[in-house]
């Protein structure tokens, strides 16, 4: 066979193509399959695994942070009912959990009850990944706040953060230390999602970060109730926003690593509380109580059942 | 005798645990604040191979191991009262058994959720290793027994093992069994045999140190007994477990071999009938177990723990071994490479000269010597067996880890906000409270700026619109009060020009008490409704302990708030023993507040005293003083101290 010449005129080429010439029936094959796989690789998995949502969980130490990682992957993994106890911990780990069926989500807000899309929901539920950290005074800079900020930060869709939880531990809270510290740390967070809120607005559109206040330990019988906590955290914020605008300059003030100090929420005369932060800067803050142990109902960690709807309602 | 074995990841996931007796939380948990993360306690003996480093909280001694490969840590908790010689080894084998098990499930993604059946394996290990060291924990026995006695029956629900088998006395604790043991197995059989475990230690408190031999037999005869019916089973497994072939490893003598084949005979015949019927319901979990690696484990589990161990003694033996000429020879190029590429799972030896490197930096960073070791010991610690990043050589690894070594040492637990705290005190939130001055005193060897800095805490106080009364408790060195007279003039002069606060000073001439006068000052002020007292004290040296003995007195009479101790960043080694020293002075349960270190301007980029006084104490730097003017003071910012540290 002489292709060489077909080549140059149409009609060889369209004699070549059609003549039953094994190569051409191959590229053929290779063509009609391929292509439909290779769109549905390109375009599906971008599609069907939906950007993984992260929660970092943030809190002082002994608040339950791991406590409450462990009981939700508990809850998610169906062949254990008991979550293993837990100890301080010295590094952040990230697991991946399931939001249970029942807890709405708040992409599904306006579905109607009866849409069967929501049966199918129930088949394979929603994931997300919690980012549990050491809540020790040590390690919260070099592992919460600096995850916070990263995480924050990341315009990659993969890491990006939907929503932060603050553990509190309420029955601890009674006492002035614990409380300070705990404000103090809170107030860090709140400030660095303000800043970012703050650079993000000129550039482009970010999505805001909502803070979820778990007020933990409400089994116990000296835990004060998530309303309490609330005032008194807002007190204790507005106490060190005062004293941190007038407070001494770091060191590093001096060399200009940093730019000047802010101050959480626009107004320094007016007293802090959260929906003044929500307004002003659109950080939203929820105060909601809960129990990591010492389920309420029979139910196995029914404890959280509120948190997990907070969890449902940013996804 | 063991109060309780821990297995926890450092992420705080408890894995596996055995109490014997309720040990409380907090126990570990102050293990892992004090040791691992605040470095407080250095532990002793750490560096002796084979011996694991202790650590002791309230009554309780906690001897720990950790794996770095797997971030697992093995933490056993004894009363501190009994010395038991076989806690290193039993944390070793421990370790080596978990690992050798589980090393799969720890690495995967379910290791948090996974259930570890390790009980088993645990308590032959306990029991072996108690056999083994005889002597005097023989005499401990009979009080172990009647400690677990309560134990035993909660923890595993079975039923008590019948000591004069009958068959009309069996059939209801067959019952019993299916309907408490935690995961509800129907057949009576094999939950006897899984309690054998406990069983033996039963029948030690009730036989007293002399029942040991009868014990082996019962259990043997128990064995053998579930090894009958599970023929009966006709699960297709051969159960391979011939009584003497449990016996092997046991040290025990022949009197044993004959009393164990006597129940022998007994044992199935009785065990197998009452079984019959449950036959069906025999399943492989129930009388054996898989573990990790999908193998079978039944009654020879001291054979496997045995060559779980073996093999482990067998590596590393081997890895000593090869490391001969050949070897070595390889190994450097493989390494050379690997230093390169990245991925390289770090020896002590590939740490050796960078971190001889990275100790001389320090030291020329002014970090006393001490600190610097102890640094970098830290940091070989976390390194050694940990894999380098892709493309990142042993130099940036060790850079990246020192940094965070040095982040982590300086970082308060709790940071201060000194105003906060005044205005707890001046003014409190609760009714209990009456409000009262804050006392802050400053303490220092001579001439390195106690006067100054005190000058310009109070410059800032003033800013703040404070009333602050200066207490001249100097009273040794001639023109100490006049010097302080003239920093409180213009103090003085400044606030009324800034229209801030208001100064005075409280002095009482020299020669006298310097702690009653600090005492006189703070009633004056409380009088006088001053918000902050501040108490300048004469320079001493801190190895002299006739001055520093008088600070006890002063911390007790003059009650401070806030004791700061002022140190030069100029000074070098010696910082550690002035930190320590003064530390110490104020008498028991009075420590520093914190560190204000004083002319930092002078010595540029070499800030290693920073280091080296938190080092020595564990307390935090507060202010940094870096001029000559009053509002030259500023607070200490981490970032910055290990930038300039790690230039």
């Amino acid at each position: 066979m002489s292709s060489q010449a077909n080549w140059n005129s149409l009609t060889g080429i369209a004699t070549l193509l059609f003549d039953g010439n094994l190569v051409a029936i191959a590229i053929a094959i290779l063509f009609t399959f391929g292509v439909p796989i290779a769109l549905h690789i390109f375009f599906f998995q971008a599609v069907a695994s939906p950007p993984s949502s992260n929660f970092l969980l943030l809190g002082p130490s002994g608040a339950g942070k791991t406590a409450f990682t462990t009981l939700l992957e508990a809850k998610s993994s169906l062949a254990s009912n008991k979550s293993h106890g837990t100890h301080t911990s010295q590094q952040s780990t990230f697991v991946t959990v399931t939001l249970p069926p029942t807890v709405p989500t708040g992409s599904n807000r306006y579905r109607s009850d009866n849409d069967p899309s929501l049966k199918e929901a129930i088949r394979n539920p929603i994931k997300y990944r919690v980012r549990d950290t050491p809540g020790h005074g040590k390690l919260r800079l070099s592992q919460g706040i600096s995850e916070l900020q990263t995480m924050s930060q990341s315009k990659d869709i993969k890491t990006r953060l939907r929503g932060v939880v603050f553990m509190v531990d309420t029955a601890a809270l009674v006492d002035e230390a614990t409380l300070r510290d705990t404000a103090t740390y809170l107030h860090d967070v709140l400030l660095l999602l303000q800043k970012r809120a703050k650079n993000g607005s000129s550039s482009k559109r970010t999505t805001d970060i909502p803070v979820l206040v778990a007020a933990n330990k409400q089994d116990l019988f000296t835990a004060l109730p998530p309303g309490v906590v609330r005032e008194k955290l807002e007190a204790e914020i507005d106490r060190i926003r005062k004293s941190k605008s007038k407070g001494l300059l770091d060191a590093s003030a001096d060399t200009g690593l940093e730019d000047e100090e802010e101050i959480l929420g626009n107004n320094e005369h007016e007293t802090f509380s959260f929906k003044l932060l929500e307004h002003e800067v659109g950080i939203k803050v929820d105060v909601v109580g809960g129990a990591v142990k010492g389920d309420l109902q029979e139910e196995f960690g029914s404890g959280v059942r509120r948190w997990e709807e907070w969890v449902g309602m940013c996804l | 005798m063991l109060e309780a074995f821990e297995i926890l990841t450092t992420s705080g996931v408890v894995l596996w645990s055995k109490a014997y007796a309720p040990v409380g939380a907090h126990v570990i948990n102050s293990l892992i604040n004090d040791v691992f993360i605040e470095e407080k306690v250095v532990p002793q003996n750490a560096t002796a191979s084979g011996v694991s480093p202790a650590y002791k909280k309230e009554k309780y001694t906690l001897k720990w191991k950790r794996v770095k490969e797997f971030d697992l840590i093995f933490v056993a908790v004894y009363q501190s009262l009994l010395h038991l010689g076989w806690i290193d080894r039993l944390l070793e084998n421990i370790s080596t058994i978990f690992i050798d098990l589980y090393k799969d499930q720890v690495k995967g993604d379910r290791a948090r959720i996974q259930t570890y059946r390790f009980d088993q394996y645990f308590e032959q290990q306990v029991r072996e290793l108690e056999d083994n060291t005889g002597g005097f924990v023989e005499e401990i026995v009979p009080e172990t027994g009647e400690r677990k006695d309560p134990l035993v029956s909660s923890d595993n629900g079975g039923p008590p093992p019948p000591q004069v088998p009958g068959l009309v006395k069996a059939q209801p604790r067959a019952a019993l069994a299916g309907a408490t043991s935690d995961e509800g197995t129907p057949p009576a059989t094999p939950e006897i045999s899984r309690s054998s475990t406990p069983q033996g230690h039963l029948l030690t408190a009730k036989a007293g140190p002399g029942g040991r031999g009868s014990r082996r037999a019962r259990k043997a005869a128990n064995s053998s007994a579930n090894a009958s019916s599970g023929d009966e089973a006709r699960k297709g497994k051969p159960v391979k477990t011939p009584v003497k072939k449990m016996r092997r490893w046991d040290a025990s003598g022949m009197a044993d071999e004959d009393d164990g084949e006597i129940l022998d005979y007994s044992a199935p015949a009785e065990e197998g009938e009452s079984a019959v019927p449950a036959v069906e319901a025999v399943s492989e979990e129930d009388w054996g177990r898989r573990t990790g690696k999908g193998q079978f484990v039944l009654k020879e589990l001291g054979e496997e723990v045995q060559s779980i161990l073996d093999q482990a003694d067998a590596e590393k033996s081997k890895g000593t071994a090869s490391s001969g000429v050949v070897g070595s020879g390889f190994n450097a190029i493989g390494g050379f490479f690997r230093n390169i590429v990245g991925g390289k799972v770090l020896t002590e030896s590939d740490l050796e000269k960078p971190l001889k490197a990275m100790e001389e930096h320090l030291l020329k960073k002014n970090v006393a010597r001490e600190a610097a070791v102890r640094l970098c010991e830290g940091v070989k610690r976390e390194m050694i067996g940990k894999k380098t990043g892709n493309f990142q050589s042993t130099d940036a690894a060790l850079h990246v880890a020192m940094e965070s070594s040095l982040r982590k040492i300086l970082t308060p637990t709790s940071s201060l906000d000194l105003l906060r705290e005044i205005n707890a005190v001046v003014a409190p939130t609760s009714k209990q409270q009456a409000p009262r001055p804050y006392v802050m005193s400053i303490v220092g060897v001579n001439g390195v700026g106690k006067s100054t800095n005190l000058s310009k805490i109070c410059y800032f106080l003033l800013q703040n619109k404070y009333r602050v009364l200066i207490a001249a408790c100097d009273t040794f060195r001639s023109g100490a009060v006049e010097q302080l007279r003239v920093h409180a003039d213009r103090l003085k002069e400044l606030s009324v020009r800034e229209n801030a606060g208001d100064v005075e000073i409280y002095q009482k001439g020299y020669g006298k008490d310097a702690a009653n006068v600090a005492k006189d000052a703070v009633d004056y002020a409380a009088a006088n409704k001053f918000d902050v007292v501040l108490i300048d004290t004469a320079g001493r040296r801190h190895n002299d302990q006739r001055l520093m003995s008088s600070l006890e007195k002063f911390a007790k009479f003059a009650n401070p708030d806030k004791i700061f101790m002022v140190g030069e960043a100029l000074v070098g080694t010696d910082s550690v023993m002035q930190a320590r020293n003064f530390n110490q002075a104020f008498g028991t349960g009075r420590n520093l507040d914190g560190f204000i270190i004083s002319k930092c301007d002078t010595v540029g980029d070499m800030v290693g005293t920073l280091v080296s006084m938190v080092h020595a104490t564990g307390i935090p730097i507060v202010f940094l003083g870096v001029g000559q003017h009053y509002g030259d003071l500023r607070g200490l910012s981490v970032p910055w101290a290990v930038s300039l540290l790690m230039k």
